[in-house]
């Protein structure tokens, strides 16, 4: 790469970060204040396309580019955009293909190369790009559109959420199966990234677009429903404000009731003996005399014994050995050099400890080291996905070993 | 509750008490009614009583009908639906004044959370909504004749649980839950309001728009 490309991009940043204050405020509040700029610091990102003047008479606005960077990054939930523009990126693929089929042949194998690495690149960032979109619709419908707050305005962006989803749709049904295949011939390098990587990505995010967009039409309905009760609870106070008098018809009469109207009152009620009334004190005597303990499903009482207070040791024993055997866990993988997981230690010495308590106590004992001690020691989590989009892990086992 | 009694039986009582199952009064009753073959059941043991399992709100709660409607359920019916009639405006206005002290244009419904402590302090701060709970609490359905936000509010709360609109899970918290029998109020006020043709839902839009030509 060209050395001045680098010192510019160097120089970019260095810019970023002299201004980040500013930039920052930009974001948060959607213009920037020119007070806090110095007129050469604010020529600078004009120049650099970080910031724009819509008009003469306006204010200084965040880039959009800059404005996505630090939506994606600080994982913002106002990011609204989805790039559906998978028609071009398709058409680029598909020049950059041609371009490296034509080198190829002609044997030119450093022109080949560099159009290979152009391909790839273009690859990862379109499914890096619609991986991006699906996250974005779902943490939308995770939070249930939160960041807006009336009903109204979440049917509205719903509605927004569920033309981008469509229009997403669209434009995947473009990057066919077939089509992506038929771009890349039969050269091994790529089908293996057109159509294992991309082809594969564009059918997971088919997929999980249609759940997607199943779960905004549930969400629609569902906000459609509150709106709708919350209407009529108005209606209703209204027209009771204007009728004072009104008394909804009894329509209990019909000869056919639907089952909201036909609830029928309670025939048992609690009940309970009263031992304070005298009259039945008779009564209860004899049937009283009559019970007869019951045998079956009946647990003897554990014989006590007297607590004093010298035995708290033996309350507090297991606490005290659980640590005592995880600091044996840290020591032998300390002297042994040995990757060994808490929970294989646990199985080789027989210890009784339930695996989970085993884990938490090992995670907390690592922790509550002094930190001198404890940068001797790495903590890894073994971790697997759960459940399919939902971005959960569980740890499943832990190491601790020395770094 | 007998250690002895089957699920069955616990339904079953339930059930006779006139109480309506949801997920968030009784949630075991619920999965055990979710079942195809405990409703059969269910209902082969109401029949001798002309009773049956009945649902409303798409399946959200159950409780008990009448199985054949003579003179007598009729009767019975009527009466109770006068008085469910009369609970319907204090009612409403409760909900209105819950919703507008949250702040919220959603409406209640089953399983929303309603934090008496936070609900107070609003309605101690805001004259208006002093003055309508003052006029909530004294409908007969709530009946408080005390004069302060503090002694009104736990007495609509008290009378809200009595009549199974909210449980409160935890006796030492003051938090409520909505139950699904307020879904099932404003499923009756939807069919009072398409049976009576009342267009309730068209008067507060009408409404609406009104405040908004006038803002």
């Amino acid at each position: 790469m060209n050395p001045n490309l680098l010192k510019a991009g160097k120089r970019l940043f260095k810019l970023l970060d002299r201004n980040s204050e500013a930039l920052m405020e930009g974001y948060a509040n959607g213009q920037l204040d020119e007070a806090e700029l110095d007129a050469k610091q604010a020529q600078a990102l004009l120049q650099a396309g970080l910031v724009f003047r819509p008009d003469a008479d306006s204010p200084l606005m965040l880039s959009s580019n800059l404005r996505s960077l630090l939506e994606e990054a600080l994982s913002d939930i106002r990011n609204r955009e989805i790039d559906a523009n998978v028609g071009t990126r398709l058409n680029s693929l598909k020049t950059l293909a041609s371009h490296y089929k034509e080198a190829r042949h002609q044997g030119d194998l450093a022109a080949a190369d560099a159009y290979l690495q152009d391909l790839t690149q273009h690859t990862y960032q379109l499914t890096e790009s619609l991986r991006h979109s699906t996250r974005a619709l779902w943490s939308r419908i995770n939070n249930e559109f939160g960041y807006v707050a009336s009903l109204s305005a979440k049917i509205r962006e719903n509605q927004l959420a569920q033309q981008q989803v469509k229009e997403l749709l669209d434009s995947l049904s473009l990057l066919s199966f077939e089509s992506l295949s038929q771009t890349a011939g039969d050269i091994r390098e790529l089908r293996r990234l057109l159509v294992l990587h991309l082809a594969v990505a564009v059918e997971e995010c088919t997929q999980e677009l249609a759940v997607v967009q199943s779960r905004l039409l549930a969400l629609l309905g569902r906000f459609r429903e509150l709106r709708g009760k919350a209407r009529l609870l108005k209606g209703f106070a209204l027209h009771c404000e204007r009728q004072p008098d009104y008394q909804p018809k009894d329509w209990t009469l019909q000869s056919q009731l639907p089952d909201l109207l036909n609830q029928s009152p309670a025939c048992i009620r609690p009940a309970a003996v009263d031992i304070r009334h005298q009259d039945h004190e008779q009564q209860l005597l004899s049937l009283a005399s009559k019970l007869k303990p019951r045998r079956h499903n009946q647990h003897e009482p554990e014989a006590s014994s007297e607590l004093s207070l010298e035995a708290s040791e033996e309350f507090a024993l297991s606490e005290q050995q659980i640590k005592r055997d995880v600091e044996d866990y840290l020591v032998s993988s300390f002297d042994s050099l040995q990757q060994l997981s808490a929970l294989d230690y646990l199985e080789q010495n027989e210890l009784t400890w339930p695996a989970e308590v085993w884990l938490y106590q090992v995670w907390g004992s690592y922790h509550a080291l002094p930190d001198e001690q404890r940068q001797y020691f790495s903590l890894e989590h073994h971790e697997e996905d759960y459940g399919q989009f939902t971005g959960n892990r569980i740890v499943t086992d832990i190491t601790v070993a020395v770094r | 509750m007998s250690a002895a009694m089957t699920e069955n039986g616990r339904v079953l009582e339930a059930l006779l008490q006139g109480q309506f199952i949801c997920a968030v009064s009784d949630e075991d009753a619920f999965s055990y009614l979710g079942l195809e073959a405990n409703r059969a059941t269910i209902n082969h043991q109401l029949a001798p009583l002309n009773r049956r399992l009945a649902s409303a709100c798409d399946g959200e709660v159950y409780f008990c009908a009448y199985e054949v409607l003579g003179d007598d359920e009729h009767r019975v019916l009527s009466s109770q639906f006068q008085e469910i009639a009369t609970h319907l405006h204090p009612l409403v206005e409760w909900l209105l004044l819950a919703q507008e002290a949250q702040g919220s244009d959603a409406p209640l419904s089953a399983g929303d959370p309603l934090r008496l402590n936070e609900l107070q302090s609003v309605i101690e701060d805001t004259p208006a909504l002093r003055e309508q709970l003052a006029k909530v609490a004294q409908y007969r359905l709530f009946g408080s004749t005390s004069n302060s936000v503090d002694g009104q509010l736990k007495q609509v709360f008290k009378r809200l649980v009595e009549h199974g609109y909210f449980i409160r899970p935890n006796p030492e918290r003051l938090i409520y839950t909505a139950t699904a029998k307020l879904d099932y109020l404003y499923e009756l006020l939807r069919f009072i309001d398409e049976a009576e043709d009342l267009a309730l839902e068209q008067h507060a839009m009408d409404a609406l728009n009104q405040q908004e030509t006038l803002l």
